[in-house]
């Protein structure tokens, strides 16, 4: 369990990469600089 | 001297790339794992479909937790990928930011609005009542506090967000992580059930989920293992849930500082600010841009996909991180309150859902 908790504490401050991640996709998306995305 | 200077940036970048290479292993496994489940839900269907026989429909989301699950609970996750399938959290908040370009900002005020006063009302009843079984039981009231931030806010996040502000126990943060971990796999088979049983729609039951279900991870699979529609709704209740946690974490901060048992809090305003999940502001920008037109329908379907595929890696982690042997171990009275507890607010949630339902018109 300490190891989850540090792993969860880190992902904490994760928050600001995924939504980076998360904002340089949408922008590819956007300018048509990646193939459609299929499921 | 440039030899000085060049040493650590070379070995900071080696570093790196050495900390990349390590999550490699596990997303592999993640991405293994989920597309298995991929490949289940859809083998099933075609082969139901191909019979001509009535079977329903069991989500990739559910076989990629059960996978995960057999193989945390068997052979076991070799060391080699843990670092990898711990990033399950990085994908779920990616998930949710991009998940953000379905809704249109008047939908999220409209239904962000309904949650969070439904929230409110939960968040006050629930711990009340946490702090009720905590002295029935006995337990440490720390660990209470710690418990019923994880069941009334967001889980593990809540409760890690809430150990260092109340000076509460490594040990106690374990239990507490331990019962809320274990409660939200007991949810995730057992909500759709109950809501297909009740008939609940899409709308409602995605409310439920959100209101109820402790970890973000397992509210949204509880939400997609019912609908589409149910898993919007149902990550747009867990995030305005998650908005308030800043707030909560204050509170018991004051609480336990008031009492000498906990540091003071110094700027209120920052430490709100520290706490508060940033995905949620990112959720609400691609909405806002989703509502104004910037991106064009075939981009919209796009996004969705992602945000569909960033899932599938966080519901393959969900499996794989939970260890039953582990929870197991932490002792049945955390467990108990939690397990109580989570009845109570899987009850009063209903309750509010069912009349929001009737006098909010959802």
């Amino acid at each position: 369990m300490p190891e989850a908790t540090a792993a969860l504490r880190r992902g904490i401050s994760l928050d600001v990469y995924a939504v980076t991640l998360a904002f340089v996709l949408a922008l590819l998306i956007r300018l048509n600089l990646i193939p459609p995305v299929r499921w | 001297m440039a030899t000085a200077i060049a040493q650590p940036v070379s070995s900071s970048s080696t570093g790196l790339l050495r900390r990349i290479l390590e999550l490699v292993p596990g997303l592999l496994l993640l991405a293994a794992v989920g597309e298995a489940g991929k490949l289940i839900e859809q083998s099933i269907a075609g082969y139901t479909k191909s019979h001509h026989l009535t079977f329903p429909n069991i989500e990739y989301v559910l076989w990629a937790i059960v996978i995960g699950l057999i193989i945390a609970n068997t052979i076991g996750v070799p060391r080699l990928f843990k670092p990898g399938v711990l990033t399950y959290e990085f994908w779920l908040k990616a998930g949710i930011v991009l998940l953000g370009s379905r809704f249109l900002l008047g939908d999220v005020l409209h239904l962000g609005g309904i949650s969070l006063l439904l929230v409110v009302v939960a968040l006050t009843l629930s711990i009340a009542f946490m702090h009720l079984l905590g002295r029935t039981f006995r337990l440490k009231p720390k660990l209470t506090s710690l418990l019923a931030v994880g069941s009334s806010i967001c889980g593990v996040s809540a409760i890690i967000a809430a150990q260092p502000a109340i000076d509460a126990d490594d040990e106690d943060a374990s239990y507490a992580i331990a019962a809320i971990l274990a409660l939200g796999a007991i949810s995730l088979f057992t909500f759709p059930l109950i809501g297909h049983g009740l008939h609940l729609s899409d709308k409602a039951y995605g409310l439920w989920a959100g209101l109820a279900v402790d970890n973000t991870a397992e509210a949204t699979a509880a939400g997609a293992l019912y609908s589409d529609a149910a898993q919007k709704v149902a990550v747009l209740a867990k995030t305005t849930r998650n908005a308030l946690i800043g707030f909560v974490v204050l509170a018991y901060a004051i609480y336990w500082a008031s009492r000498g048992q906990a540091h003071a809090v110094g700027n209120k305003a920052a430490f709100l600010w520290r706490k508060f999940p940033k995905f949620v502001l990112g959720f609400l920008l691609i909405s806002l841009l989703a509502t104004l037109g910037f991106f064009a329908k075939p981009q919209l379907t796009s996004l969705a996909n992602l945000s569909r595929w960033a899932f599938l890696f966080t519901f393959a982690g969900v499996g794989l991180r939970t260890n039953l042997r582990e929870l197991g171990r932490q002792g049945w009275r955390p467990f108990a309150v939690g397990a109580i507890g989570e009845v109570f607010i899987a009850l009063v949630t209903l309750a509010l859902v069912y009349s929001a339902d009737r006098y909010l018109h959802l």
